[in-house]
């Protein structure tokens, strides 16, 4: 028996509202003291075309999602069509059966089928076709277990701002739909067993809005951006926060102006980041080379979606890890680091703007669909952690002729002045400069000046985010991933212990520099490693080749379908080998 | 009282790249004036360039200067104005440069209206990458990429720059360096987007568009003392005429300025007090609860 832990799929068409309940659901959940994970599967249009949002809640933190959904709500026929395979053995669907009716292709005999015409009591009882979805919930409700007196108050919450008569009908639609349940099906068991207890001192944030706060509390104070999904999020975030805090928010016309306002801004000295995802990514690369040999700090958000070209605008993959780390024309130091939970997206994101300045360098934060766009709770975020170092910036006068800007250091990071500052006057110049600033095609001083460049990487080595060691430490079968993977990878391992596999999994945060030696360490005596990622050619798995070299130990996990691991799919692959398997299964 | 600057001021010790007659020196030394006489101090100017021979000319102002990429600097400008809205903000570049990779820069920089100073060093042509034709180039212009004639219509930036909304348009003449440091004064003390586009001929290249042709081809708006340059109808006549080209301060108006709709804080974005701590932060972690 499952208890405290639900997985419930919203399925109906884009525009019709299913996002605002599905948060609404994930707030009740968190509410009644559970961790909450939620995954947004919508199509790249705004009406129409089927949708789903999946909430998951229960006693563990960091979720992805679960192998199976509990129960579907859906609110066509469509959404029992597309999702009807996912449900669990025991499962149930919750189905609105005023316009569309059942068919036998679909009557599932091993899941338990409520059918309510939600639209019509909606139109006929509440004379309101919109609080179909409310009605849902008050269904879904009292069918597992959910805090009815927590529920009423976040509907009326999220709807106060419409006022009361629309705040007193979306709570009768809730007890509606509690009604219909306790006529029509009985004394439902509660086989989910869902208990409340206090919430506690936790958040729910989707992991776009981590970022725009880290960046915030970290002192960025200029965002330049050009809508994509899924990166939009993050400058809505800075176009409302920023302003507060003495910052601003730039819509620029495209992102070669975006990333080009970024650098200008962060040339004056303000922390400063963009937002974009793979498309953009590509139009910012040559001027991400410029800020990489003017020696200017900047961070660059990557919300990945699914490519090539526009590829699937809404959907997850990780396939842009090859472009952070190897794309522009010429060389240039850069960090690319990347969160696997909506609360690492915040402390990384507060480390991207510390690296920037220390390093002065291109920071990545790379994040996708499956994360960036998604809920989860979290613990309070530890502002007191936070510390803003902004390096070897220079505020003070200095003495023009002996101020030299790219000055030639042991660690490779020279003294930063920014507009304004008493004789640090020099020219900041994308092509090859002497330490002064001047350009010069100079060979020995190309090769010193390049050196200087990189040396900052060796610097910076110690201070970049390290892997995450989740599992088994003695385990002999290892499993590397990053991002969103890391719920379903540590979910998986879970799964695999159960079976007597243990597993050990390094989780890494910092993509590059690669963290080298502990890979190298993580996979000297494992008896297969196995590097689990979405995306088609296993672009880590190759770079792990490429810095640790070659192993025939090593097994590529990967998909590509734009949708994030199930963990059974990582724990199948896994098993796949027969050595991995235990002699006898416990 | 601080110490009145000279154009040497501006000066840096960089040898200059540029063939000898080239129009570019003319544009230098006007801006060099133009500081001086501005009162201007080299800490607090800022002056962002493009790639061309006319993108050099950071290289050669005293000043905290940017080279970036092809194209982009009126975005670098405009963030350092947005970044500082202290410091006086200049940003140059050619003909290919602004009308043609960065065309779109250009038309949206019109719009936003920035409080900076745009110098457009037309010599229609492409002087770095050896002569090809430009999007200022005329009709017909002969070049390794155009052996058959530009095929091209010219186009005209002051005046896709006056339907756009810009608010200070002047064109002045690399050979006439008086009125051009005048022009340039006016630009930058205009609060807003000012553009000056300068004919810079390219004396190595464009073997059409010569000094002498200019001298025959070009007058001032105000040789005729009726001129209005408030006037946007009578500015659009003049830009569009099949006549002579115009020179001097053909258009200006006022709007407010990006920075004014941004609604930049009294202290400038680059000295906002950064503190991780602020309570008023905190405060945003409640509303995820
Ligand atoms: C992205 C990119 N494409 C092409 C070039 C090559 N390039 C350098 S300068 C230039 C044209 C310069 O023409 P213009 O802006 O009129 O400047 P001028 O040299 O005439 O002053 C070109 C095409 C480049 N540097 N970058
Ligand atoms: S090629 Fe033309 S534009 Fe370039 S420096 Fe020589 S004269 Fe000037
Ligand atoms: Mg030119």
């Amino acid at each position: 028996m499952i208890v405290n832990d639900i997985e419930i799929m919203f399925g109906g068409q884009a525009g019709d509202g299913s996002l605002t309940t599905g948060d609404l659901i994930a707030g009740v959940f968190k509410r009644m003291g559970l961790e909450v994970y939620t995954y947004k599967d919508f199509p790249s249009r705004i009406r129409g075309g089927h949708t789903n949002y999946v909430i998951r809640a229960g006693e563990r933190t960091n979720y992805g999602m679960a192998d199976f959904v509990d129960g579907l709500v859906a609110f066509d026929l469509e959404a029992v069509e597309v999702h009807i395979e996912e449900l669990r053995p025991g499962g149930f669907v919750i189905f609105d059966n005023t316009s569309d009716q059942l068919t036998d292709a679909v009557k599932r005999d091993d899941v338990t089928w409520y059918e309510v015409p939600l639209a019509k009591m909606a139109k006929e009882d509440l004379g309101l076709e919109l609080v179909r979805n409310t009605i849902s919930l008050g269904v879904l409700g009292a069918l597992v277990g959910m805090d009815s007196e927590i529920m009423k108050a976040d509907v009326a919450g999220v709807y106060k701002r419409k006022g009361e008569k629309v705040v007193d009908i979306n709570v009768r639609a809730v007890e509606a739909g509690e009604n219909y349940v306790k006529e029509h099906f009985g004394e439902w068991p509660r086989a989910y067993g869902l208990k409340a207890k206090p919430d506690g001192d936790r958040l729910i944030m989707m992991g776009n809005d981590a970022i725009g706060y880290g960046a915030l509390v970290a002192g960025c104070r200029f965002m330049a951006g050009y809508p994509i999904t899924p990166a939009t999020d993050v400058l809505e975030w800075m176009a409302k926060y920023a302003p507060r805090f003495g910052g601003v928010a730039v819509q620029a016309e495209d992102e070669l102006a975006a990333i080009n306002m970024v650098i200008g801004a962060a040339f004056t000295g303000v922390r400063s980041m963009t937002a974009t995802s793979g498309p953009g990514q590509a139009l910012m690369t040559e001027a991400i080379g410029l800020a990489g040999v003017l020696e200017i700090p900047i961070v660059v958000v990557e919300c990945a979606r699914a490519g090539p070209s526009t590829g699937m605008p809404t959907k997850t993959e990780q396939s842009n890890l090859n472009h952070l780390i190897f794309s522009g024309h010429g060389e240039i130091p850069r960090i690319v680091l990347a969160p696997g939970t909506v609360e690492d997206s915040f402390y990384l994101t507060v480390a991207a703007f510390n690296l920037a300045e220390k390093y002065q360098c291109p920071v990545f934060v790379l994040s996708e669909q499956a994360l960036c766009q998604s809920k989860a709770t979290l613990p309070k975020l530890d502002l007191s952690r936070v510390e803003i170092d902004r390096g070897k910036l220079v505020l003070d006068p200095v003495v023009f002729g002996e101020y030299k800007r790219f000055a030639f250091t042991d660690d490779g990071v020279s003294p930063r002045v920014i507009p304004g500052v008493e004789g640090g006057m020099h020219l900041a110049a994308g092509s090859e400069h002497n330490d002064a600033g001047v350009i010069t095609e100079n060979a020995k001083n190309r090769t010193r000046m390049m050196d200087k460049r990189f040396r900052k990487l060796d610097t910076a080595k110690p201070d970049l985010p390290t892997p995450l060691l989740h599992g088994d430490p003695q385990a002999e079968i290892g499993i590397i991933g990053y991002g969103s993977n890391r719920g379903p990878i540590v979910e998986s391992q879970d799964r695999m212990a159960r079976n007597g596999i243990a597993t050990r999994f390094l989780e890494l945060r910092t993509l590059w520099p690669f963290p080298e030696d502990e890979v190298r360490d993580f996979i000297a005596d494992a008896k297969h490693v196995f590097v689990v990622e979405n995306n088609y050619t296993g672009q880590l798995e190759r770079l792990i080749r490429y810095v640790v070299g070659p192993l025939e130990r090593m097994h590529r996990v990967l998909k590509y379908n734009g949708r994030p691991f199930h963990p059974i799919e990582i724990s199948d692959e896994i098993e796949k080998h027969a050595d991995v398997r235990p002699l006898v299964k416990v | 009282m601080a110490v009145q600057l000279t154009p040497k001021d501006f000066a840096t010790a960089t040898p200059s790249w540029w063939c000898p007659g080239c129009g570019d020196f003319g544009v230098l030394s006007a801006l060099k004036q133009a500081m001086a006489d501005l009162g201007k101090i080299p800490k607090d100017v800022a002056f962002v360039s493009g790639i061309g021979c006319s993108g050099k000319i950071s290289g050669y102002l005293h000043s905290y200067a940017f080279h970036g990429v092809h194209g982009r600097a009126l975005p670098v400008a405009t963030a350092v104005k947005l970044a500082n809205k202290d410091l006086t903000v200049i940003a140059a570049g050619g003909d290919g440069d602004g009308y043609a990779i960065g065309a779109g820069h250009f038309l949206h920089a019109v719009r936003r209206n920035p409080d900076i100073t745009y110098i457009v060093m037309d010599n229609q042509t492409y002087g770095l990458t050896k002569g090809q034709s430009s999007p200022t180039s005329q009709a017909g212009y002969v070049t390794g990429t155009s052996p058959q004639g530009n095929p091209d219509a010219p186009i005209n930036g002051l005046s896709i720059a006056l339907a756009a909304g810009g608010t200070f348009l002047a064109r002045g003449f690399s050979a006439h360096p008086k009125i051009l440091v005048d022009l340039i004064k006016q630009a930058v003390a205009h609060k807003g987007f000012s553009i000056v586009e300068v004919m810079s001929p390219c004396v190595t290249f464009n073997k059409i568009n010569t000094y002498a042709w200019f001298k025959e081809n070009t007058y001032y708006v105000t040789d005729d003392p009726n001129y209005d340059a408030t006037n946007r109808t009578g500015a659009f006549e003049v830009l569009n005429s099949d006549e002579k080209m115009p020179l001097g301060v053909i258009y200006r108006d006022s709007r407010a300025t990006f920075e004014a709709l941004t609604h930049l804080p009294e202290i400038p974005v680059a000295h906002a007090n950064l503190d991780a701590h602020a309570p008023e932060l905190a405060t945003i972690m409640e509303s995820y609860r």
